[in-house]
């Protein structure tokens, strides 16, 4: 256990109030809780790779910034227009 | 000090994400849950980049770091005026102002 795995896991803390986010309340408060969710788990998945001195998965939370974005926006037009 | 460095961005990262999930999880209106985005997205991610440049240096992990940061901050900023806009269309029905529309963003009977 380092610094770093023990940042990890108080920041993996927020993601128990973000399962409350995304499974209880309204739609347009749900989504804000996805929204928190796949940034925190961006830090999340930084602080794990520096962590377990597996430098070459840095790749895998650049993948998961990039992506959020069009999983966010997708979400955000289903809810303007058909949920 | 370059270690009690690291300690203190690792602990303004926790704080960071931590604010903004309790300000996410208080506030009782989803556009008003949005602000506390910023923090995790502006905060946490810059002090994040500080510190994986001081643990592992002038390489390819900082920059990636830094382009997450970059990332983080830019698709904050257009994801919450995506979704801010969405609730408002589900609210209201429509996306510019108009007269009939009162007090914007404030429900029938929610407390100010």
């Amino acid at each position: 256990m380092n610094i770093w795995l023990a940042t990890a896991i108080a920041v993996g803390g927020c993601l128990i109030v973000c399962t409350d986010l995304c499974l209880r309340g309204s739609v347009e408060r749900r989504l804000v809780g996805l929204e928190l969710t796949s940034m925190l788990t961006t830090i999340l998945l930084v602080l794990l790779t520096v962590g377990f001195h597996r430098l070459p998965f840095i790749d895998l939370p650049l993948a998961l910034a990039i992506m959020s974005l069009g999983g966010c926006l997708v979400f955000a037009r289903f809810l303007e227009r058909h949920l | 000090m370059h270690h009690r460095l690291i300690i203190a961005s690792l602990v303004i990262v926790v704080v960071g994400c931590w604010t903004g999930t309790i300000g996410v999880w208080r506030m009782r209106e989803p556009t008003q849950a949005l602000h506390y985005l910023s923090l995790p997205a502006t905060m946490s991610a810059i002090f994040l980049a500080v510190v994986v440049l001081l643990e592992t240096g002038w390489g390819s992990t900082t920059a990636k770091t830094i382009l997450i940061c970059l990332i983080l901050i830019g698709t904050n900023s257009v994801g919450t005026h995506a979704t801010a806009r969405a609730i408002r269309v589900r609210q209201l029905g429509h996306w510019k102002p108009r007269k009939e529309d009162g007090v914007e963003f404030i429900r029938k009977g929610s407390k100010t």
